[in-house]
């Protein structure tokens, strides 16, 4: 009787499995596995959640969540890379999977451009130039000129190495001719943390992250690397407005999925996660957490992925951060 | 005179039916994921986080505080049932506690961590009540180089842990460091040790390790001695503590509140030092330092003790300052955040009924603990009379899905097998794995603060010894030192080691 039973599963299995390609249109016909490759509570968990959550009413079939963290999401991404392209597993992960990683490592089992392709990004947020109290420069322009005096000297905390607040510490010195002690730490908190008790001197922090330590007046900010300045410190200057070009700099978060999707399955994917992404309180749940929704489409994406890529790798060539493998 | 209006608007906030039902449900689940192995409270309250966004701020953050330190709660249970400690801190729990229970005394031994947790929790939540805001600047006095002293007075402190040879623990420390330093280089990005494996750049997962050595280790041992298999004497006795008991873990008690109230306060790692320093502190006071590590009482009233106290004690910088002491605590913020809340030193007078609500129903919280857990006792205590051939399995069954469970890899469940093999071996050669456990937790962070520090200071070192508080800790971290290496001390201690075997 078991053997019968057994046998019988067996068979709906695999009926199951040979079903599944031929039916790009019955698509979504089975749950969907969204891979974040951090662990919980984390940025892109946490925009992967709401937004599948809010999907899923419309979209017909369950969403689930699966955590798969490690080697700052080449993990997750490497196996999103070896899943079949039916729509049935998808990624939700950061600029530092998608746009760092391929520029910064050489060992990777995944490229974004070759292996994935991207549904949308679906949030960001700028970074805010941020000093300790009492360093003693208030304007951009204060410390550029404290940093050509005494080169070398000032510490820059990050949230790591190869992370986006770190590249962009790179890039400044770059723009701005100068340089600096990079510090980097275990993530952005104990980053801030030293900042505030004076043990390091600046850092490029999210602005959604820093802005109430800002308005404690436990750290300075001196601007931020966006297009335009942000509704909730007007006074305070984007870098491209002081001269500094290419120092438009965004965190962002993604979804992706595995190369070669049928077109109306990723029709339907982009469809779903823009339009969950755009409801008035997943936007205004997001822009608690100091992000804009982008949720532009796929092709954009694509496009906009690449740039970042091409971007950081120069970033990185220039000043030679490159870790031995 | 302020104070106790705040505290009035504090029991008014936390009495209120729904915070007092949800405040219990939050210790439920906690101390059920507390006694699961691997389940922590991170991936509990991240699946959580959803659910409380229709809840008012206080009533989230009630229940989120609720399985945080329900969790702590719950896993000393398993460490002391069955040798299983989920996270660092019950590491000290199952040396003395899982003696106990194989003694026949587990329902004291649970007893009293859970009378030692409450009045630590009850205490700490005074401390907090009372000096919070004034407590708040030495979380940021920490730097790296104050951190890194207080790590290396650790690293001394965890040699007082072994019970046998101070040789054999001094070799397992360092194999422990070693084990610790695999993973990505944090200065420079580099892959280190990891054999090409992208499963090991963040290194081994702590609960890996744990549950290897001293889970599937004991099951290993256990399993080859047919005659002790019955993993428990057949005696049970008394399963609440005496008042002759009572009045031993008084002082136990009072000290391992007072350390871990102390170094809950530091977010780079304090909490989790508090339940060891309070265990090595309780040596090296007792009279019998022979008796640790074979069923001392002390050795788990101070340690649970300090670990309840530095748990509630590591919401001080969270709540003054919105600093995160650990994954979870960075988890409450972000639930704060999406409530709208930024979390920082406003939060007390723009938000005074959340800040005293939260401190009053921690209270609570600890009282529910109390009556929840002390009937359960003998529930417990039976389930572990359960005959060994059938318990084993579940033991084993239970860790794969933990372990499972943290990154969803099958790699670490292989790695866990891989470290019960280990545990073996080295429990043959009559090494320890509670020092190995400890340099594993502490060399990498040794490491992280010594590199910043010489980074920030530019390569010089005598930063170290400028710093009142960094200069403080290495003398007594040298003090401890000298009176380890001590040779007389060395022969009393192989000497009382021997008189026991």
């Amino acid at each position: 009787m078991n053997r019968i039973i057994s046998v019988a599963a067996g068979l709906a299995l695999a009926c199951g499995a040979l079903a599944g390609p031929l039916a790009a249109q019955d698509y979504p016909s089975k749950p969907v596995t969204l891979i974040v490759p951090f662990p919980p509570g984390g940025a892109s968990d946490t925009i992967g959640r709401v937004t599948s959550q809010t999907m899923q009413p419309g979209f017909g079939e369950s969403i689930v969540v699966e955590n798969k963290p490690g080697a700052n999401g080449a993990l997750g991404a490497a196996s999103v890379a070896r899943s079949a392209p039916d729509g049935y597993t998808l990624i939700a992960a950061s600029i530092g999977t998608f746009g760092i990683n391929p520029a910064l490592r050489s060992d990777l089992e995944y490229d974004p451009r070759k292996d994935l392709e991207m549904l949308t990004i679906a949030v960001r947020t700028p970074n805010a130039l941020v000093t300790r109290p009492g360093l003693g420069a208030k304007t951009v322009e204060e410390l550029v000129a404290k940093l050509k005096a005494e080169p070398d000297t000032l510490t820059f905390a990050s949230s790591g190495t190869g992370s986006s607040d770190h590249l962009t510490a790179e890039l400044f010195w770059q723009v701005s001719e100068t340089t600096g002690i990079h510090v980097p730490y275990k993530g952005g908190g104990p980053a801030q943390t030293d900042i505030m008790g004076g043990h390091a001197d600046v850092s490029f922090q999210n602005l959604g992250n820093i802005a109430n330590y800002v308005r404690e007046g436990k750290m300075e900010l001196l601007a931020i690397t966006a297009d335009e300045r942000s509704p909730d410190f007007p006074d305070i200057p984007t870098m491209k407005e002081l001269g500094y070009d290419g120092l438009e700099v965004y965190s962002w978060q993604a979804f992706a999925a595995p190369k070669g999707l049928p077109p109306e399955v990723k029709a339907k994917l982009s469809e779903g996660l823009t339009s969950a992404l755009k409801t008035p309180a997943v936007t205004e749940q997001f822009a608690k957490m100091g992000f804009t929704v982008v949720a532009n489409d796929p092709a954009a994406a694509d496009a906009f992925v690449a740039d970042e890529i091409g971007r950081w790798s120069k970033v990185i060539k220039d000043g030679n951060i490159q870790p031995e493998q | 005179m302020e104070l106790i209006s705040n505290l009035g608007l504090g029991f008014a906030t936390a009495f209120s039916f729904w915070n007092l039902a949800y405040c219990l449900i939050g210790v439920f689940l906690g101390t059920a994921i507390g006694v699961l192995p691997g389940l922590g409270p991170v991936a509990t309250i991240a699946m959580l986080l959803p659910v409380t966004f229709g809840l008012s701020p206080e009533t989230a953050m009630i229940m989120l505080a609720g399985i945080f330190y329900g969790a702590q709660y719950g896993g000393s249970t398993t460490a002391i049932l069955v040798n299983l400690p989920g996270e660092s801190s019950s590491v000290v729990t199952a040396l003395d506690g899982y003696q106990m229970a194989r003694q026949g005394h587990a329902g004291k031994a649970l007893a009293t961590a859970a009378i030692g947790s409450f009045i630590a929790g009850t205490i700490a939540t005074v401390v907090i009540a009372f000096i919070a805001p004034a407590l708040s600047n030495i979380a940021l006095a920490f730097g790296p180089r104050e951190y890194f002293s207080l790590m290396v007075l650790g690293l001394v402190a965890s040699v007082v842990l072994a019970s046998g040879s101070l040789l054999h623990a001094i070799g397992m420390i360092v194999l422990g460091l070693l084990l610790g330093l695999i993973g990505t280089d944090v200065n420079s990005g580099t892959l280190r040790y990891t054999f090409g494996r992208f499963e090991l750049a963040d290194g081994i997962s702590f609960v890996v390790v744990a549950m290897g050595m001293f889970g599937i280790g004991e099951i290993l041992v256990n399993l080859e001695n047919e005659t002790t298999r019955t993993m428990l004497s057949r005696k049970v006795e008394g399963l609440m503590p005496t008042r002759a008991d009572l009045r031993r873990i008084m002082a136990p008690v009072a000290r391992g509140t007072t350390i871990g109230s102390v170094l809950g306060i530091l977010p780079g790692g304090g909490a989790m030092l508090a339940s060891f320093a309070a265990y090595a502190l309780e040596k090296k006071v007792s009279r019998q330092p022979e008796r640790f590590g074979h069923g001392a009482i002390e050795g788990v009233a101070g340690p649970e003790s300090a670990n309840n106290a530095a748990a509630q004690t590591s919401f001080i910088p969270m709540l003054t300052l919105g600093i995160p002491s650990n994954p979870t605590m960075a988890l409450m913020i972000g639930a704060l955040i999406m409530q709208g809340i930024q979390p920082g030193p406003s939060v007390i007078s723009e938000q005074p009924a959340l800040f005293w609500g939260l401190i009053v129903s921690m209270w609570i919280g600890n009282v529910m603990l109390l009556v929840l857990n002390l009937p359960l006792i003998g529930l417990w205590v039976r389930m572990i009379g359960i005959p060994y051939h059938f318990l084993y399995p579940c033991i084993v069954f239970f860790c794969v899905i933990g372990v499972f469970s943290i990154n969803n890899a099958t790699f670490d469940i292989w790695l866990m097998a891989l470290f019960g093999v280990a545990g073996y071996v080295l429990r043959k050669l009559d090494c320890e794995p509670a020092p190995l456990l400890l340099g594993f937790v502490l060399g990498p962070m040794l490491e992280e603060h010594l590199r910043r520090a010489m980074l920030i200071s530019k390569g010089d070192p005598t930063g170290f010894f400028t710093s009142p508080i960094s200069a403080g800790l290495l003398f007594v971290a040298a003090a401890l030192l000298i009176s380890i290496l001590l040779p007389a001390i060395r022969n009393k201690r192989e000497e009382a080691f021997q008189e026991e075997e």
